[in-house]
């Protein structure tokens, strides 16, 4: 479909706003489902939305960009996707493996800010040392703009020109080339499972693994039920290691005493 | 800075009870904080924001001191990276710190942080930037793929508590009750975090066969009786196996330390082969 300029400058607002949020008031950083459905909803179609932003999330999961590192910009390339696969007609994979390229490359962007903060933090402190308070204080706002910007750019390039490109490559692909990575669409939440594991003790609590697998797979419950009962399991766990903290402090108070 | 100016910065903030901050200056250093990690840089990481934050209750501080102002902005200005939701609790508590004792507290200021910055960060990042995308994002995934935008909706409600209420809420604490609150609270956040990850693994059990697709064309032909492995086995007895494999082997690959880009490379790559020759569908 042929989008609108009003939808081009909503969504690159969108990436903006999304960018500065995660960053900052960090209320939907993390939330891949929520940005791709808005994209969906001004594009006029929220359900592919929602299907981009799934896959995006569960890739996602596990995957945390702790300590000022570095990931794949996940909420941008379910945007990234949504906006590609509504543009251009295509399967959900294809989608996906645009947004996925744009969201790794967009991390080039991320690195370039982070360095050009470095002199707005020089800049910074060289007002304050200056007694030039207001603009110590204004200066700072160079960052969230910088920041905006590394996701606002390459979602306003996609707008502009992405239906377009991916269509005159998808016009000289071979057929499995998107049947490919259509199937790559369905495979590719197995990411954020994997990544999931290796961060949770994943060998000491494997039978909570196994249980949950039976609830789904074999009982057919969906997560919500699942998550209840894992929930569940939870609360007796925190029960047990509390009243072992507990008791371990009384010993070693006693044992305290016995010494003395 | 000589010595001299500490010494007459130290007489400045005595006054009657002390607090020379109102609650309402506390909050608006809260507010400010939401800068965040938009004034991360490879250098000082969050300090640009903790300038942004701090600047106009250090002025309320030192007032006409300017001397006094400038070394104490020069001293949030040194590196400084805390779980941003958390992080309220050492700059709240620093602030106090400098309302009571002016510039001579700047030296135990930082000690402060920087002696805490890590454990504060480990048990902020462990709830807040782990287990609760985990949970939320999983539900909010699942609930996605067959349309339905709520769990995205419910994610938003529990990050607008468990974010930026907490980021707001944790200077009132940082700056009433100071740093005791984390060395009392750490062993019972240590055994939350290791309960929740049982729901965690619960969840992420039931969420391999549910959300991971993948199946085969392949056929085993058997004299004239020919059998599908997807229709007449993973269908029927071994459900969500090839998911189950596929999660073993991309863990096994992470575990090993492969890029998950590389990860992802592979497995479009593992899928045009699939594709091309009619093995996966």
């Amino acid at each position: 479909m042929q989008i609108a300029v009003w939808q081009i400058v909503v969504i690159t607002l969108l990436a903006f706003i999304y960018r500065v949020d995660r960053l900052g008031t960090q209320v939907c950083g993390h939330n891949a489902v929520l940005y791709a459905w808005l994209v969906g909803l001004i594009l006029g179609d929220g359900m592919t939305g929602l299907i981009v932003g799934a896959s995006v999330q569960l890739m996602s999961l596990g995957v945390a960009a702790l300590a000022g590192s570095s990931v794949p910009d996940y909420p941008l390339a379910g945007m990234v996707g949504t906006a590609v696969c509504i543009m251009t007609g295509q399967d959900e994979g294809v989608g996906l493996a645009v947004g996925i390229a744009v969201g790794t490359m967009g991390v080039q962007l991320d690195v370039l800010a982070k360095t050009a903060n470095v002199f707005m933090a020089h800049k910074q402190l060289e007002y304050a040392q200056d007694g030039q308070y207001e603009k110590m204080k204004a200066v700072t706002l160079v960052g969230p703009v910088l920041f905006g910007l590394t996701d606002a750019i390459p979602m306003l390039i996609v707008l502009a020109f992405g239906g377009d490109v991916v269509n005159a490559i998808l016009s000289v692909v071979p057929a499995w080339f998107t049947k490919g990575l259509s199937l790559a669409g369905g495979l590719l939440p197995v990411i954020g499972m994997g990544a999931l594991l290796t961060y949770m003790p994943a060998k000491q609590y494997f039978s909570f693994l196994a249980i949950g697998f039976v609830l789904s797979a074999y009982l057919g419950l969906s997560i919500l039920p699942v998550a209840i009962l894992g929930g569940a399991a939870a609360y007796e766990v925190y029960k047990n290691l509390t009243s072992r903290i507990a008791e371990e402090s009384i010993a070693t108070a006693e044992g305290g005493l016995e010494d003395e | 800075m000589s010595k001299q100016i500490e010494q007459e910065s130290m007489k400045a903030p005595a006054e009657e009870n002390g607090r020379l901050l109102t609650d309402k200056d506390i909050r608006k250093c809260a507010w400010r904080w939401c800068m965040s990690v938009n004034g991360f840089n490879y250098e000082t990481q969050l300090a640009p924001s903790v300038v942004f934050s701090e600047a106009d209750a250090l002025k309320k501080i030192y007032r006409d001191d300017d001397a006094a102002y400038r070394d104490s902005l020069t001293n949030s200005a040194k590196y400084f990276n805390v779980t941003p939701p958390v992080a309220g609790i050492l700059l709240g508590a620093g602030l106090a710190m400098e309302e009571k004792n002016g510039t001579a507290a700047l030296g135990a200021v930082q000690d402060l942080k920087v002696g805490l910055m890590g454990s504060l960060s480990g048990i902020g990042d462990a709830i807040i930037w782990i287990l609760i995308p985990t949970i939320f994002g999983s539900i909010s995934a699942y609930l996605a793929q067959s349309g339905n935008p709520i769990g995205a909706l419910l994610f938003v409600a529990v990050n607008l508590v468990f974010s930026l209420g907490v980021k707001i809420k944790s200077w009132d604490l940082g700056y009433h009750f100071g740093t005791q609150l984390v060395t009392n609270l750490a062993d019972k956040v240590a055994a939350l975090t290791e309960a929740m990850s049982v729901l965690g693994l619960t969840v992420v059990g039931a969420l391999i066969p549910s959300v991971v697709k993948l199946s085969t064309k392949l056929t085993i032909n058997i004299g004239d009786v020919s059998f599908g492995l997807q229709e007449g086995l993973f269908d029927k007895i071994l459900l969500g196996l090839l998911p189950v494999c596929a999660t073993a082997i991309v863990y096994q690959l992470i575990k090993k330390g492969v890029s998950t880009n590389k990860i992802i490379l592979g497995i479009i790559v593992f899928c045009w082969l699939g594709a091309a020759f009619g093995f996966i569908g």
